[in-house]
């Protein structure tokens, strides 16, 4: 008599005692509540400031957007931990199996490896979709405060730190398959989470193929998603290292290969994700979830751009850190590539930060050119810029709109309840059900 | 016979741990791989099951070669000195077995009984004494469903009685026709229990037969008088 039950269902299922049965992911589950508690209850007391809260002027508070006020700073607690609580979590997970010799039974098995690590993933982000919860739960507490809440902007940020999460995981997988000892594996973890880091700092000093290189960090992706900003490059860049992080974390769990041949297959595998991220950042589709439109130009004025039809070039004589580079970037040409994918954008400077070129003739001059016409301008705006477009291509700007103008939603309220709620209902909780459930699959 | 190794070898860097080891292993018999520490046996058995990958040779079984994945059908591996799922309980241990390892349900009440399992399934393999994990490692290999079962140093950590009882046990199998394939460093324990023994040392096998023919064997390298214990005749050969 043999078990119905498939395999992999069996599989499923081990992972998941293996995940409850953890110390490490219940310590992420107690982290969680104080930190998201901090966070939370820190953002509605600014929003409340700027909204007129404790007798300060009103003003600000109605061009605050909550996903900007309080859910990019609330969610940033699953940033942190993502970086710092997950991957002990998931190198638990993974690495466990070969320190207690579980591994050499279950290869015995035959299951694809692939299979193996699937089943390892998706039990992960279960665990890391409870830890979610904890910020999740922060909308009840907002809304209970009278908060307005656009579900559309929420789901792009959650998952925004799902498929960060997600990173972490396949990163994760991948040095505890590599290494022989978890502790090595963490160690490689961390650094590798560094390493973004420093991409993303050379990006913002040299500018060029590093800055782009640092648009694909985890830590620029979820910037994105803070923002409302779903893109599909960004997106499937991520989707595409989560695959070749599982993919290796597969085929180093492969005891019985030899070393040379999963050295070869490793390779295979870097060069076809490094393809298949090139071929994703040819992917320009991007979709602005943010109530604020934050990431878009006014309704009108997207619809004047997209009549033009002549390439557009822009050069822009501005160094990588100087702020008024930063300003154009985000408040309009990051727009203006999401409606004229074709803009062709060259920066110009000789030094990275920019103070010493001040005195240099044309530093700070921005020239657009469209169909043979050329126009300088020093203005960084997204009207500024939208202005000159429009001049060149001979187009009478839109009349702009009060109604599809955003209004904000200020809210002068305290964080009422929510230090009980994060750092006594929540801790409580964790423990109270850590202790049952570790003993339950024990 | 039920599968042959031929030319089987391993290097770790410059050590050779199995250097052309070759044998045979038949249908329903109780094989001792007997040799000393660092002789290789855990090496041979880990090559054999396919968790570590072997730098030459191969196994035959019914005339044809058989690779690493259609050998799963053929043998189970019992690795010493493991404590798989710490975590969770001997009982679970045997259901995710019989689950996932597709082992026999019909056998665990037997196996349990046998093994002298009873008072333990509730109790977490990390918590288990040396001998009751591996009494609980034997329950695992028992229930699993192929032909050949590959323990290496399944009396180890067992003291005198509970040695004997697995020992009946293993035979009851045994006699089902399931082959088994023990790797022992204590030589007497292997006298007493198996039917056919491999010798290897430092690598190499040295003889391979019942008593009476490794000790043929040994009296032929030696020119003397055949000696049938087994002790000696290792002495001899190795």
């Amino acid at each position: 008599m043999r078990s119905h039950r498939p395999p992999f269902l069996w599989l499923l299922n081990k992972e998941c005692r293996e995940l409850i049965v953890s110390r490490a992911w219940w310590v992420l589950l107690l982290c969680m509540g104080p930190l998201v508690g901090v966070s939370f209850i820190s953002a509605v007391r600014t929003y409340g400031e700027v909204s007129g809260l404790n007798g300060t002027s009103a003003g600000v508070g109605e061009a605050l957007s909550p996903l900007i006020g309080v859910w990019a700073p609330t969610f940033s607690a699953c940033e942190l931990a993502a970086v710092f609580l997950l991957p002990f979590v998931a190198i638990r997970l993974v690495a466990g199996d070969r320190q207690s010799g579980a591994l050499k039974l279950e290869l015995q098995q035959g299951m694809s490896p692939f299979a193996r690590i699937t089943a390892k993933a998706l039990v992960l982000l279960a665990g890391w979709i409870v830890a979610m919860l904890i910020p999740l739960s922060a909308i009840i507490l907002w809304k209970s405060y009278g908060g307005s809440v656009y579900a559309p902007e929420v789901i792009t940020l959650a998952f925004g730190h799902l498929l960060n999460a997600g990173l972490t995981i396949a990163l994760a997988a991948a040095m505890s398959s590599l290494t022989e000892h978890p502790s090595t594996a963490a160690i490689l973890t961390l650094g590798v989470t560094v390493g973004t880091w420093i991409v993303n700092f050379f990006g913002a000093v040299q500018g060029g193929w590093w800055e782009r290189a640092a648009g694909f960090t985890p830590a620029a992706m979820v910037a994105e998603f803070q923002h409302g900003l779903l893109r599909l490059d960004t997106s499937c860049v991520a989707l595409v290292l989560i695959l070749a992080g599982l993919g290796l974390s597969a085929i180093w769990m492969r005891l019985g290969t030899e070393v040379g041949r999963r050295a070869y297959q490793s390779v295979a595998l870097c060069l076809v994700a490094a393809a298949g991220i090139y071929a994703c950042t040819f992917l320009h589709a991007s979709w602005d979830s943010s109530e604020s439109r934050a990431n878009s130009f006014p309704e009108a004025d997207e619809m004047a751009l997209r009549k033009i039809h002549v390439p557009l070039t822009i050069e822009a004589h501005l160094a990588p850190e100087d702020p008024r580079r930063l300003d154009l970037e985000h408040h309009a040409l990051s727009k203006l590539r999401r409606v004229m994918p074709s803009v062709q954008v060259r920066y110009v400077s000789n030094t990275s930060i920019g103070l010493f070129e001040q005195t240099r003739a044309g530093y700070g001059e921005i020239w657009y050119s469209l169909g043979g016409r050329k126009n300088m301008s020093r203005m960084t705006t997204a009207e500024g810029v939208l202005e000159e477009i429009y001049s060149l291509a001979g187009v009478s700007p839109p009349q702009e709109n009060d109604a599809e103008i955003f209004r904000g939603h200020p809210l002068a309220v305290p964080a009422t309840g929510a230090g009980g709620v994060f750092y006594i209902l929540w801790p409580g909780l964790v423990l109270a059900a850590g202790i049952l459930a570790r003993r339950r699959f024990k | 016979m039920l599968f042959e190794v031929k030319g089987l070898s391993k290097q770790f860097g410059r050590i050779a741990a199995l250097s052309d080891v070759a044998f045979h292993v038949r249908e329903g018999e109780v094989l001792g791989l007997i040799g000393p520490n660092g002789a290789g046996k855990s090496t041979l058995f880990e090559c054999l099951a396919g968790v570590l990958p072997s730098d030459a040779g191969y196994v035959t079984a019914g005339g044809r070669a058989v690779g690493t994945s259609e050998r799963r059908s053929l043998l189970f591996y019992v690795p010493d000195g493991i404590a798989p799922w710490p975590a969770q309980s001997v009982g679970w241990a045997l259901d995710f077995t019989i689950g996932f390892l597709r082992g026999r349900a019909d056998l665990r009440e037997e196996v349990v009984a046998q093994l002298d399992l009873l008072g333990l399934l509730n109790q977490p393999i990390g918590t288990l004494s040396k001998g009751q994990r591996k009494r609980a490692l034997l329950a695992i290999g028992l229930l699993t469903p192929q032909p050949a079962l590959l323990i290496d140093e399944p009396f180890e950590g067992l003291d005198l009685r509970q040695a004997r009882d697995i020992a009946s046990a293993l035979r009851v199998h045994a006699a089902r026709g399931r082959t088994l394939f023990l790797s022992i460093h204590q030589i007497s324990d292997a006298a007493r229990f198996c039917d056919r023994f491999i010798l290897l040392s430092s690598g190499r096998v040295c003889g391979e037969g019942t008593v009476p023919e490794l000790a043929a064997l040994a009296a032929s390298h030696h020119a003397s008088i055949p000696s049938e214990d087994l002790e000696e005749v290792f002495l001899a050969l190795t």
